[in-house]
């Protein structure tokens, strides 16, 4: 009995150790390594024989921020993500809020029917809005012969087409994570609030959305770097002409610029951590709670 | 502060009743309790008042004003409920001022009404805190000072007491009971709770199945239950079962005992524990007198509760105050006198009976 109660804090760390351990490894292995890696590389210097020369040089930095194109492909990114991520939070809202209250026994269904897109892979998903805005595809057609357009409306390869399909993509995110947030907040709230004389807006202006805030800032966070961090769906929906920075890192990857390609990288992570930060903080001046 | 008027109130969903033509007046400034089981409609009723359910019939008005189709927000109640409901990411006073800047307010005069209302619950100290930083019994103060600052016509308390421990119950009790008279509010609270219910209103309603069984004064459903279920209730019954033979209640285990008013079939008497006199030997007067043996003493300091069998089918419960002295243990013989009990027909719970 002694003894076991002499050991309890010495199992107790290990039973910790056990617990955080894998994690820990795989994080260290499969993220901090290859991001080191990565950093080193972003220095080194290329060289279209050698490839890649070991240097310390901020030169590929600078090629970035100093070429109109890479520059342009950035604020396209940063752009399209906060439209993005904008409409996520206005669409997904009230579904959130249906979904959180309703009483129906086919409320699980209705979460369901959530979630499926996600079941689709991005390409697959990406290939079906390609059918439907394409310029002989079912939008187009169904104008067409409706008689609302004449000749054919061409959707894809724009950056109406980009923002629709990550839309689609990451509005599943930001529901099911407002979803559970909202179902934590006590209808008892919203009722208190209607019966001191607050209507439906005043209601959502002072209870609902400041409690929910927490989040809405999960789910900008999530969408928003989903946005940032988009491939399949600008390469595939917004054509050769259109350019986000998922899809530059990976064509200077495929010209074997590794240094340039690592540097993209890195500007792309920094900026989704600056830009999301500077949300968070933001928010948190605005409804100190 | 207003009468309030509920007309043959009624929520029905598909074919259940949640509540069925539930009519009640309540004048200004009483204190109306609904009393009852759990899903007998009493919540319904009370989230009908407050404008969180529509009714399928009936009206309700408050003051003379018919508000039946109004949303919550129209409606000038004040609403208290069980998880107190307090908005967690304002201070106290926050809480507090919220409904005065729906009515907009002036500032100057909302700071005053604030403090006015936390001093009426003795928080005034606190209205910097957050409402986690408070315990359960202060957390309703505050919901009381926030439902009554801005005047309802009408304050609405939804079991207002039953997050609280027994302790706290009791300051918080008395607490609203003191305060709803102080302003002369009128004031409706749902309770399954029957000492609560006793302790706090002017009136009661005992509601089962979506209806109201009786409404009175604590006394009068006490003493004069209109119903088997209502004497069940409110307050504790024994109840004997039997047939009614030459005016005598006779059960099957052969007791034959006198009731009040005679009335035909099969009948059930019920009996108030404190009325059933015990002793060890046979009394010199008193009616129904049975021998029987104690089966159960339950010690409760000043009152002793005996349950004395007085035939294998017939069991009553007998409440009896502790004088000092012998105590009688199980298995004594004893001699019970019940005195004359209501009777109510066996065949309905809810039939009016005496």
């Amino acid at each position: 009995m002694t003894d076991a109660t002499a050991n309890a804090p010495a199992r107790t760390g290990l039973t910790a150790a056990a617990l955080v351990g894998p994690a820990t490894v795989v994080v260290a292995l499969g993220v901090l390594g290859p991001l080191l890696l990565l950093a080193k590389y972003s220095v080194n210097k290329y060289d279209p024989y050698e490839f890649m020369i070991s240097a310390f040089s901020p030169e590929n930095y600078v090629q970035f921020f100093t070429d109109p194109f890479y520059l342009a492909a950035f604020w396209t990114t940063i752009r399209i993500s906060i439209l993005c991520t904008l409409v996520c939070i206005v669409l997904g809202f009230p579904l959130a809020y249906v979904l959180a209250r309703t009483q129906s026994r086919f409320k699980n269904l209705m979460i369901i029917g959530v979630v499926v897109p996600l079941f689709v892979g991005n390409a697959v998903r990406a290939a079906g809005w390609m059918t439907l805005l394409g310029s002989r595809g079912f939008l187009s057609v169904s104008l067409e012969n409706l008689g609302i357009t004449s000749g054919s409306t061409e959707i894809m390869y724009s950056e109406l087409a980009v923002i629709l399909g990550i839309i689609a993509v990451n509005l599943p995110y930001m529901v099911l994570t407002l979803q559970s947030v909202i179902e934590g907040i006590s209808r008892n709230l919203e009722e208190a609030a209607f019966s001191m004389g607050a209507g439906p807006w005043t209601m959502f202006r002072r209870v609902l959305w400041p409690m929910a805030l927490p989040g809405v800032a999960a789910g900008t966070i999530l969408t928003f770097i989903l946005a940032m961090n988009a491939y399949a769906t600008p390469v595939l929906l917004g054509g050769p002409e259109f350019h986000m920075m998922a899809p530059v890192i990976y064509d200077q990857f495929q010209l074997n610029n590794w240094p340039f390609s690592a540097a993209v990288a890195f500007i792309l992570m920094a900026s989704t951590l600056a830009l999301t930060v500077a949300a968070g903080f933001a928010t948190r001046q605005r409804f100190r709670a | 502060m207003a009468r309030l008027e509920l007309n043959a109130l009624t929520k029905r969903y598909g074919d259940f009743h949640a509540a069925r033509d539930v009519s009640l007046d309540v004048p200004e400034g009483e204190f109306l309790v609904l009393l009852g089981p759990s899903g007998c409609g009493k919540t319904t009723t009370l989230r009908m008042i407050a404008g969180f359910v529509e009714p399928t019939a009936g009206s309700i008005s408050i003051g003379g004003n018919d508000v039946t189709r109004l949303p919550p927000w129209k409606r000038n109640t004040g609403l208290v409920f069980q998880n107190y409901a307090l908005f967690p990411h304002m201070t106290v006073a926050e809480n507090v001022a919220f409904g005065l800047e729906m009515r907009k307010m002036s500032k100057a005069e909302t700071a005053e009404k604030v403090r006015g209302a936390l001093d009426l619950v003795q928080l005034g100290h606190l209205a910097d805190r957050y409402p986690r930083q408070m315990s359960g019994g202060q957390q309703q103060r505050v919901a009381l000072a926030r439902a009554l600052v801005f005047r309802p016509d009408v304050l609405l308390l939804d079991e207002p007491l039953s997050n609280l421990d027994a302790k706290l119950r009791h300051e918080v009790r008395i607490e609203i009971r003191a305060l709803q008279q102080r302003l002369g509010i009128t004031a409706v609270m749902v309770t399954h709770d029957q000492e609560e219910a006793l302790t706090m209103s002017d009136r009661l309603v005992v509601m089962s199945e979506g209806q109201v069984r009786q409404v009175g004064t604590q006394r009068e459903l006490y003493e004069t239950p209109a119903s088997r279920f209502v004497a069940g209730f409110v307050g504790r019954s024994s109840f004997l079962e039997g047939e009614l033979r030459d005016g005598r209640l006779v059960t099957s285990g052969g007791l034959a005992i006198e009731v009040s008013k005679p009335i035909h079939g099969p009948v059930t008497a019920a009996l108030r524990p404190e009325r059933i006199a015990v002793s060890a030997e046979p009394p010199a007067e008193g009616t129904n007198v049975f021998p029987g043996t104690v089966e159960l003493v339950s010690y409760m300091g000043g009152l002793i509760d005996l349950h004395v069998r007085l035939s294998p089918s017939d069991l009553v419960v007998a409440q009896v105050s502790n004088q000092g002295g012998t105590l009688p243990a199980m298995g004594d013989r004893v001699f019970a006198s019940l005195g004359t009990p209501a009777v109510f027909p066996a065949s309905d719970p809810h039939a009016r009976g005496h």
